[in-house]
C-alpha cells in the first residue's frame, strides 16, 4: 500500500471513529426506554397494533394505558407525541398516567402517539435528544424527537404528498406526519396506518372525548389555542372561558378545506368530540438564538423578546417570565380538565368524575413533584414506553 | 400493497448502501479532484450514507 | 454578553471562516463544514459531534435524487440515444430558431415543473439542451445561464412548488390556488429570458451541425429514444394522480427503474462491466453535488444550533413592512444560498404571518416569495443549482461572468416578485 493510500485511509478511520461517536448517541436515542409509574387506576395496557395487525413488530406500534373505573362514563382519549418534538404534549400523558384518579368512566392515554417519531431527532435544527425532568428523587429523562415519523421506518418520500380520501396536495415530508395523515389507510404507508389504527380505537372503543396535545410556536396564529372539530365547537368555546381563572386561553374552529389534522378528520371520520390543544412553546420558534435544552425548560430567548416587543407573535412572551416546560405542561392539563368539567355539563348522563394536576398545581410544586419513582414503586406500575 | 411499501423500502436501504460503496470507492480511486482536500470531502461525505445504510439514522 | 453580541460575533467568524477556506482551499464543500465546525467552536458549543454527524444526514434524499437521476440520464447518453434525440431536434426544428428556442425552454421547464426540483430539469435533460444551445450559437456563459434560469422557473413553476408547500405546511394554509399565480410569472418571465438569451446568436449552419454529430447508433429506433421519458413521466403522474393505487416510489427509485429500462433497450445489449463503468464515472461527476449537499446540511445544523440562523430570521422579520419589500431581494436569495429550502420556512412562514396580520392575502404573498427564494440558488456558500448549471454545461470560465450572464433575466424575476409582493391586490384574482 503507498503512502497516499495510507494517508486516505488514516482520514477514513479518523471519520468513522466520528460517526461511530455520533452513531452511539442515535443507538441510544431511537432504544433509550422512558419509565412512567401508572396511578392506582390504571387497568390495562395494550397495544395500537390490537386495532390495525399490521402495525404488530413496526415501530409504528405503541402502547394504549387503560384506565377503567369499571362504572359507567364517558370515554376520554388524551394523547401525546403526535409530534415528539414538542415535548409538552407527552410529558403531560405521563403526568395524568402517574396522577389520574377515576371515579367512573374510562380515560385512555397514549403517551407517545407516533413511537417512531420519538426515537430520531430532527435534522438540520440542531436540537437536544433528550430533556431532563428535575424530581425530588433524581432527574427523569424523556426523549425529544422529531416532528415526523423517522425516515428509517417510512422511506422514501413521494415528490408530493396526496392527502386520503381528499386528494389535496401537501408537501412530501407531510406523508410522515402524524397530525396530516389523518383519516389514515389500513394499507398506507407506515404513518397513515399508524392514524388508520387511531381512528379504529376511537371508533371502537366509542371514545367520546379526544384531546390531542402539541405545542406551537409563538409565531403562529394557532398558539395557546383549542381547535375543535365544528361538533366540538361549543365545547371548546365554553372551555376556553373556564381556563381564564388559570391561563389565558381561545378556542377556533377547524378549517374545512385543511385536510389530514386530527380535528377535522376525526371529527369527520367518527363519532368522538375532538379538540386539538396548542401551547406556546419558545424553542420552535425560527428566530430563536442558541438551540438548547436550556432553552427547551425555560424558554427564555432575546431574539424571541425583539418578536414580541414588535408585536409579531399571537401570544404574551416576557424573557423574565417565560414559558417554562412546567407552565406548558401545566397548561396542557388545565385545557384537557376544562374540556372534561364542560362534557360533563353538556352531557350529564356520560359525565365522568376524575382528578389529575391542573396548571396550579403544576406551578406550584413543580413538575417533578407528580413524577413518582420507579425503584419505590411496585414493579407491576412500573412500564417503559 | 403494505409488503410492496416495505420491498420498496428495503431498496432504499440497499441504494444508499450501493452508492456508499462506490464514494468508498471514489475516496481510493478515481480521475478528478486527486487533491488532499477532496480525500477529506470523499471520507466525511461517505458517513451519511454508511449510517442511513445501517439503519442507524 | 448579549446573546444578539455573541451571536453576531459567531456569524462574523464564520463569514470571515468561508470567505478565507474557500480561498485557500479551493472546495466550496470543505469550506462550508469549517466554517460550520469555526462557528460551533466561536458560539462556545465545543466540538458538537452528534449535531455535525446529523447535519451530513440533512440532504440525503436530494443527494440520492441527484446520483439516480444522473445515472439515468449517463446510461441514456450511453446507448447513444441523447446524441440520437438531439439530432432528431436539429433535422426537424432547427430552421426556425425561435420555434426551437421555445421548444428547449419547454423541455427545461417541465420535469422541475411536476417534481418540485430544478435540479431534476438540469440533470434530466440540462445536457441535451446545452448541447443544442451550442449549435446554436450561444456563448458557454449564456448556455450555463440559459439552463440555470429555465430550471430556477422549473422549480418555481406549478403544479409544484416546494417552498409555497413548505411556507403553506408551515402556515398550517392549504395548497390551493397557486396554480395560476405561479404560473402566469414564470411564463412571462421564461418568454422574456427566450427572447432575451436567443438575441443575436448566430446558429452554425443545419447540415454542418448534423456532420459534426455523430452518426445515430444502430437500431436506434424513436421508441427506444422515447420509452424511458415516457416510463418517467408514467410514474411521475402515476405518484400525483393515482397515489392511493400505488405504493410511493419517491423520486430516486423512478430515476433508478428509468436506467435499468435504458440498459433493457440497448440495441447492443452492452454487458453488465460497461454499466458498472458508467456508473462510476457518473458517481464522480455528481460527486462535488452530493458533498455540497451533505456539507450544506452540516452548515445549515450549526447556524441553528449557535442562533445565527435565529439573527437573521429576527432581523429581517422584525423589519417594517416597507424595509421588507426593500431587503427582501437580498435576504430571501441569502437565506436560500445557505439555508436551501430551510429558507422557506424560517423567513418564509414569519412573513406570511406579518403580511396575514395586516390583511394581506397571503396566496399572493406565499407566491411572491415562492418566485424570490429560488433567486437564492446562485448565491454562495451552496449555490447548488447555479454549480449544477455550470458543471452540467461545461462552463470553464469565472463565477461573475456566469452571474453576469444571468443578471438581466434574474432581475427580471426578481421584480415580478417584488411586484407581487408590494401590490398584492392586483394580483388577487390569479389565485382564484
Amino acid at each position: 500500500m503507498n503512502g497516499s493510500n495510507i494517508r486516505k485511509l488514516i482520514m477514513l478511520l479518523a471519520f468513522l471513529v466520528i460517526a461511530g461517536f455520533a452513531a452511539a448517541e442515535f443507538l441510544d436515542l431511537r432504544h433509550y426506554k422512558e419509565t412512567v409509574v401508572v396511578s392506582e387506576a390504571f387497568t390495562e395496557k395494550r397495544m395500537l397494533s390490537e386495532w390495525l395487525p399490521n402495525l404488530k413488530n413496526t415501530w409504528g406500534d405503541t402502547p394504549v394505558y387503560f384506565y377503567d373505573s369499571g362504572k359507567p362514563g364517558a370515554t376520554v382519549l388524551i394523547y401525546g407525541g403526535a409530534h415528539p418534538y414538542e415535548p409538552a404534549g407527552s410529558l403531560a400523558v405521563y403526568v395524568i398516567m402517574e396522577n389520574l384518579k377515576l371515579n367512573n368512566g374510562r380515560v385512555i392515554l397514549v403517551p407517545r402517539a407516533d413511537m417512531s417519531a420519538s426515537t430520531q431527532g430532527i435534522v438540520g435544527h440542531a436540537y437536544p435528544q433528550y430533556l431532563h425532568i428535575p424530581t425530588s428523587w433524581g432527574q427523569k429523562v424523556y426523549r425529544i424527537g422529531d416532528r415526523e415519523t423517522a425516515p428509517l421506518d417510512q422511506w422514501p418520500d413521494p415528490f408530493t404528498y396526496v392527502h386520503y380520501p381528499s386528494g389535496q396536495n401537501l408537501a412530501y415530508q407531510d406523508l410522515r406526519n402524524f397530525n396530516r395523515t389523518f383519516p389514515g389507510r389500513p394499507n398506507g404507508t407506515l404513518t397513515e396506518r399508524m392514524s388508520y389504527a387511531f381512528m379504529e380505537l376511537i371508533r371502537n372503543e366509542k371514545v367520546d372525548l379526544t384531546i390531542d396535545f402539541h405545542e406551537a410556536s409563538l409565531m403562529y396564529p394557532v398558539v395557546d389555542t383549542y381547535v375543535a372539530h365544528q361538533r366540538a365547537e361549543d365545547l371548546a368555546f365554553m372551555a376556553a372561558m373556564l381556563c381564564q381563572a388559570e391561563m389565558p386561553m381561545r378556542s377556533e374552529v377547524s378549517p374545512k378545506n385543511l385536510r389530514g389534522l386530527t380535528h377535522r378528520e376525526v371529527g369527520d371520520y367518527s363519532e368522538t368530540l375532538c379538540v386539538l390543544v396548542e401551547t406556546a412553546e419558545p424553542f420552535i420558534d425560527r428566530v430563536v438564538g442558541r438551540v438548547t435544552e436550556q432553552l427547551m425548560i425555560d424558554g427564555k430567548d432575546e431574539f424571541l423578546q425583539r418578536a414580541a416587543e414588535k408585536g409579531l407573535l399571537y401570544t404574551d412572551y416576557d424573557i423574565n417570565n417565560a414559558q417554562t416546560i412546567d407552565t406548558r405542561v401545566g397548561r396542557l392539563l388545565t385545557s384537557a380538565i376544562e374540556l372534561i368539567n364542560v362534557f360533563n355539563m353538556m352531557y350529564p348522563d356520560r359525565a365522568i368524575d376524575l382528578w389529575f394536576p391542573r396548571y396550579t398545581d403544576i406551578i406550584t410544586n413543580g413538575m417533578g413533584y407528580y413524577l413518582h419513582n420507579p425503584d419505590e414503586a411496585v414493579p407491576s406500575r412500573v412500564f417503559l414506553n | 400493497m403494505v409488503f410492496l411499501q416495505e420491498v420498496i423500502r428495503h431498496i432504499y436501504f440497499a441504494m444508499t448502501a450501493f452508492f456508499g460503496l462506490l464514494l468508498l470507492r471514489g475516496l481510493f480511486k478515481r480521475d478528478t479532484r486527486k487533491s488532499l482536500i477532496y480525500d477529506i470531502v470523499y471520507a466525511y461525505t461517505i458517513i451519511p450514507f454508511l449510517l442511513r445504510a445501517l439503519h442507524i439514522r | 454578553m448579549s446573546m444578539t453580541l455573541q451571536t453576531t460575533y459567531t456569524l462574523a467568524a464564520m463569514v470571515a471562516t468561508f470567505v478565507i477556506s474557500s480561498w485557500k482551499s479551493r472546495s466550496p464543500e470543505i469550506s462550508m463544514v469549517i466554517t460550520a465546525v469555526v462557528g460551533a467552536l466561536v458560539a462556545g458549543f465545543g466540538f458538537p459531534v452528534r449535531l455535525l454527524v446529523e447535519g451530513t444526514l440533512t440532504y440525503i434524499d436530494l443527494a440520492l435524487q441527484f446520483i439516480t437521476a444522473s445515472l439515468f440520464m449517463n446510461f441514456y447518453a450511453e446507448i447513444g440515444a441523447t446524441n440520437a434525440l438531439v439530432r432528431n431536434l436539429v433535422a426537424r426544428f432547427y430552421d426556425n430558431k425561435w420555434l426551437m428556442l421555445f421548444l428547449l425552454a419547454f423541455v427545461m421547464l417541465i420535469p422541475g415543473a411536476i417534481t418540485g426540483a430544478g435540479s431534476v430539469s438540469i440533470l434530466v435533460v440540462g445536457g441535451l439542451v446545452a448541447t443544442v444551445l451550442e449549435f446554436m450559437g450561444f456563448p458557454p456563459a449564456r448556455r450555463a445561464a440559459f439552463v440555470f434560469i429555465m430550471a430556477i422557473l422549473s422549480a418555481a413553476a406549478p403544479p409544484i412548488n416546494l417552498w409555497a408547500m413548505l411556507m403553506a405546511a408551515g402556515a398550517n394554509m392549504p395548497y390551493v390556488g397557486f396554480n395560476t399565480i405561479l404560473l402566469l410569472p414564470v411564463l412571462a418571465v421564461a418568454i422574456f429570458s427566450v427572447f432575451y438569451f436567443g438575441r443575436g446568436t448566430k446558429p452554425k449552419p443545419k447540415a454542418e451541425v448534423l456532420a459534426g454529430l455523430p452518426s445515430a447508433a444502430r437500431g436506434m429506433t424513436w421508441w427506444r429514444l422515447a420509452l424511458p421519458f415516457a416510463l418517467l413521466l408514467l410514474l411521475i403522474l402515476l405518484s400525483q394522480y393515482a397515489a392511493h393505487s400505488i405504493p410511493v416510489i419517491g423520486l430516486p427509485l423512478t430515476f433508478l427503474l428509468c436506467a435499468v429500462l435504458v440498459m433493457l433497450l440497448d440495441p447492443e445489449r452492452r454487458g453488465l462491466k460497461r454499466w458498472y463503468d458508467v456508473t462510476i464515472q457518473t458517481m464522480e461527476s455528481v460527486f462535488p453535488l452530493v458533498a455540497t449537499l451533505v456539507s450544506v446540511g452540516v452548515l445549515v445544523s450549526m447556524m441553528a444550533l449557535t442562533g445565527v440562523r435565529g439573527l437573521i430570521a429576527i432581523n429581517f422579520v422584525t423589519l417594517p413592512i416597507v424595509w421588507i419589500y426593500v431587503t427582501a431581494l437580498l435576504f430571501c436569495p441569502i437565506a436560500q444560498g445557505s439555508l436551501s429550502y430551510g429558507s422557506a420556512a424560517i423567513l418564509g412562514v414569519p412573513i406570511i404571518f406579518r403580511f396575514n396580520s395586516v390583511g394581506i392575502n397571503v396566496t399572493v404573498v406565499t407566491a411572491a416569495l415562492a418566485l424570490m427564494f429560488p433567486l437564492g440558488d446562485c448565491v454562495p456558500p451552496s449555490r447548488i443549482v447555479a454549480r449544477l448549471s455550470i458543471e452540467k454545461v461545461g462552463f470553464k470560465g469565472s463565477y461573475m461572468e456566469f452571474i453576469r450572464a444571468i443578471a438581466v433575466p434574474w432581475c427580471v424575476l426578481a421584480i415580478v416578485a417584488l411586484t407581487m409582493l408590494i401590490f398584492p391586490r392586483v394580483f388577487v384574482p390569479l389565485t382564484m
